[in-house]
């Protein structure tokens, strides 16, 4: 092929590609993947495998946010933070997708120190290259306008939003206001101020801070999920082993294939409802691909 | 000169004191790594005053028996070699102008300030730690000096991340040490704050008037080993400064005026040994029963006036207010107010601990007699469940030191919701903020789902919160989460029943009610 033509050839291709792709997006179903098995580094990465692979989310030289759920003072068996294995199995998937750095945190609702420590996350991660495992810092929270139907404007963690890519890694387990807190309850690790003033309004505030700090990858912990006394629990009583790990790049619909682990119908859950009447993602998981793995 | 042993001694033990202040943290265990509490545990003064106070002994303060042993063949070697306020003094007093002793100070004030701590104590009121000295210390550093250094280390960071933003990160592992290792990790203000200081400031000041002059004019501990060091076999010769080079009198830190100190002032330094050219000074140990009769202790009549008054004076000091009762809530485990106020030495290791910045010096709430002792504010701060350091670092035994599973179990008090606040009552909408946070994995806080009307006739449906009165050991998270501004909408009150929460209630699952519409049940 003659130099002139390859030239003409690719300008039209970078014309015609985006409006390509987001045409076949419009065609293809949401993909959430589950994986299912007792060895929860493998489910996690496999969960991952079944909807592109990190490298579809992760380019080298991101810097890439993992948000756990590590808020409170309770032991990995208590379920009521995300399991360190799959956390760590995230990590460690990010970086070899090239990732320049890894950066995890979550505020905390009892003392972090605590958390970090028990929740085994922090000791999990220790010894992995360009990994930062840091506590909240108030002056990075940056206020952020959200138009949205019930928070116009609010303080959100300004190395989530400076991140290429961020990964939303919840626990699924029960809460008391909401039924169940997954990925779109787990954004509230990364949101400043008076959090408990949401309580009132939770559903459409989450989903206008969801709105604008979007997951690009949404990886669920169902390896135990907590069934009562979320969203802390603590008795084990209350713990019901899944080893289950559900992936996928659209929030709405990982959130509303977990809930059907509890049980329960998607619509029951208002967070989720509300996140996709604002158009976050699929609810009806008939209209989503599921791959087991 | 070559260093006194006694003086690298003392620093030794500073820089001991200090480690371990810094150490009183949570640093990533459940089981502080180290006893940070050694130095009250070696305080005769505290170990006198709680043994009349409370009527028993704690094991805890073991040491503090050994230490007075020392001190009956050995002298105040406690003074001389180990006390860090006075190794403070000793550093500073060389750059403070001296002028002569009034005479209340040089009298037999001090033999009154222990004698009424003694009796005070004998009465039940242990105030012996508002004036020991290492307690004086810890508490200035506590509530004052490692606060306002946090503040500055803290502030100058957050400084740093306004003009460099994100780049700050290339700093941020040396700002970790920093914050693990020396700063306090939360950011915490106290009452009683500047009157600490001003104490510990005054007692510096009190240098204008002779070296050491707290140690030899007011501390109660110092008196106290200075009585006990009567008993010493130790000698020292001759008793006078000399009249040709007089150099003993001038290193001496307790000398008086040409009178060199006797078994009781003697700190045994050995400075005035070390510095004699002629080889007059001596340290002889004789028998203890040719031991020459020392003359009377200085008053009898100061003492027992003393004794006297201390039994008087903890009469007079047990008023408090009702309100202040009502919130009286004590640090997890004690469970009787009269033998925590006889235990409690006021060291402040426990409120230096808090993990969340829970417990505060009473001011007056706990009346007079409760100056100092540690209040739990769950405004301010609320009594993490699992954490058990308070416990590990009392000295004392006041605040009992109990494993995980007991101490989540301890009451110290219950908590009570105020409908006219509370926001599904108050205002018709969703809420529950406090029971998500509560610890308990039962749940002393609970809701049921009503259908209600709110203000403008809509239907709303409401999770209306309750309390499990037996479930609930007033841990204060819910007081210290609850959204509302100003007064919380659930409080935890004092009780009287401290019972702790039955175990098959807290493990088993409790009975089915209408509240829990979980699909696995």
């Amino acid at each position: 092929m003659e130099r002139r033509s390859f030239i003409r050839l690719m300008a039209i291709a970078a014309f015609f590609s985006p409006r390509m792709v987001s045409k076949l997006g419009a065609k293809e179903l949401p993909v959430v993947g589950v994986a299912t098995g007792v060895d929860h580094s493998k489910i996690t990465r496999d969960a991952i495998a079944a909807v592109g692979g990190m490298k579809r989310f992760v380019k080298p030289g991101d810097v890439v946010v993992v948000k756990p759920n590590m808020g409170w003072d309770r032991t990995p068996e208590q379920g009521a933070n995300t399991n360190p294995l799959v956390v760590k199995t995230v990590v460690e998937e990010a970086l070899k997708a090239g990732a320049r750095k890894v950066k995890v945190f979550d505020r905390s609702c009892n003392d972090p120190r605590r958390c970090y420590v028990n929740s085994g996350i922090q000791a999990a991660l220790k010894g992995l290259n360009n990994v930062e495992v840091h506590f909240i810092e108030n002056e990075r929270f940056k206020k952020v306008t959200l138009n949205g139907e019930a928070l116009k404007e609010w303080e959100l963690y300004g190395e989530a939003l400076s991140a290429n890519v961020f990964i939303n890694v919840p626990v699924a387990k029960h809460h008391r206001l909401t039924g169940l807190t997954l990925g779109l309850k787990n954004i509230m690790g990364v949101m400043g101020g008076d959090r408990g003033k949401l309580h009132k309004q939770i559903e459409p505030a989450l989903a206008d801070v969801n709105a604008v700090l979007r997951s690009h990858l949404t990886v669920i912990d169902a390896t135990r999920i907590l069934t009562d006394h979320g969203p802390q629990g603590g008795d084990p009583a209350d713990v019901k082993i899944m080893n289950t790990v559900i992936a996928s790049a659209d929030i709405v619909a990982a959130d509303a294939y977990a809930t059907t682990l509890f049980g329960m119908k998607p619509t029951d859950i208002g967070v989720t409802v509300a996140a996709a009447k604002r158009g976050l993602g699929e609810i009806d998981l008939k209209k989503v691909r599921i791959m087991k793995v | 000169m070559k260093r006194a042993p006694s003086r690298i001694s003392q620093l030794l033990f500073l820089l001991l004191f200090l480690a371990l202040f810094v150490t009183t943290d949570y640093r990533g265990s459940d089981e502080l790594p180290a006893a940070v509490n050694s130095f009250f545990r070696a305080d005769p003064l505290l170990l006198a005053a709680c043994l009349l106070a409370a009527k028993s002994f704690t094991l805890l303060l073991l040491p503090a028996l050994l230490v007075l042993i020392l001190t009956m063949i050995l002298g105040r070697v406690f003074c001389g070699w180990l006390c860090p306020l006075g190794t403070i003094l000793d550093l500073i007093t060389p750059r403070i102008a001296k002028r002569k002793a009034p005479s209340w100070l040089a009298g037999n004030l001090k033999y009154g300030v222990l004698f009424s701590l003694l009796g005070a104590a004998a009465a039940g009121l242990n105030l012996a730690g508002l004036f020991d000295p290492m307690a004086l210390l810890l508490r200035a550093m506590t509530f004052f000096v490692h606060p306002i250094i946090g503040d500055a280390a803290r502030s100058g960071w957050v400084g740093l991340y306004r003009v460099m933003g994100d780049s700050r990160d290339h700093l941020a592992p040396g700002y970790s040490l920093l914050r693990d290792y020396l700063l306090p990790f939360r950011e915490s203000s106290y009452p009683l704050a500047v009157s600490s200081l001003l104490i510990l400031a005054g007692i510096i000041l009190l240098e204008r008037y002779g070296s050491r002059s707290w140690c030899r004019h007011l501390c109660p501990l110092g008196t106290l080993l200075g009585l006990t060091s009567r008993l010493s076999p130790i000698v020292r010769s001759p008793d006078r400064v000399c009249n040709d080079c007089g150099l003993c009198g001038k290193v001496c830190p307790t000398v008086d005026d040409r009178k060199m100190p006797d078994g009781e002032e003697c700190l045994r330094c050995f400075a005035c040994d070390r510095v004699c050219g002629s080889g007059r000074v001596r340290f002889r140990f004789i028998n203890p029963l040719r031991l020459r009769k020392r003359p009377y202790l200085p008053a009898r009549r100061v003492i027992l006036g003393g004794i006297a008054g201390g039994l008087l004076f903890a009469r007079g000091l047990r008023w408090k207010s009702a309100e202040a009762r009502e919130r009286l809530l004590r640090p997890p485990g004690v469970r009787d107010e009269a033998e925590f106020l006889a235990k409690c030495v006021r060291c402040g290791e426990c409120m230096k601990v808090c993990l969340r910045s829970a417990l505060y010096p009473a001011t007056f709430q706990a009346g007079i007699e409760g100056l100092y002792t540690p209040l739990l504010l769950p405004r301010l701060g609320y009594c993490e469940y699992h954490c058990t350091l308070c416990g590990q670092v009392c000295p004392t035994g006041a605040i009992p030191n109990l494993p995980k599973g007991e101490k989540e179990r301890e009451v110290m008090g219950k908590a009570v919701f105020d409908r006219n606040h509370c926001l599904p009552y108050a205002k018709k909408s969703n809420c529950i903020v406090c029971e998500e946070h509560c610890p308990i994995p039962r749940k002393a806080i609970r809701s049921r789902l009503v259908e209600s009307l709110d203000f403008s006739g809509r239907r709303v449906s409401l999770m209306e919160p309750y309390v499990v009165e037996e479930l609930c050991n007033g841990c204060g998270i819910c007081e210290n989460v609850c959204p509302l501004e100003g007064k919380s909408g659930i409080e935890v009150y004092a009780v009287k029943d401290k019972t702790p929460i039955a175990v098959a209630i807290s493990e088993k699952p409790a009975a089915k009610g209408k509240e829990d519409d979980d699909p696995y049940k």
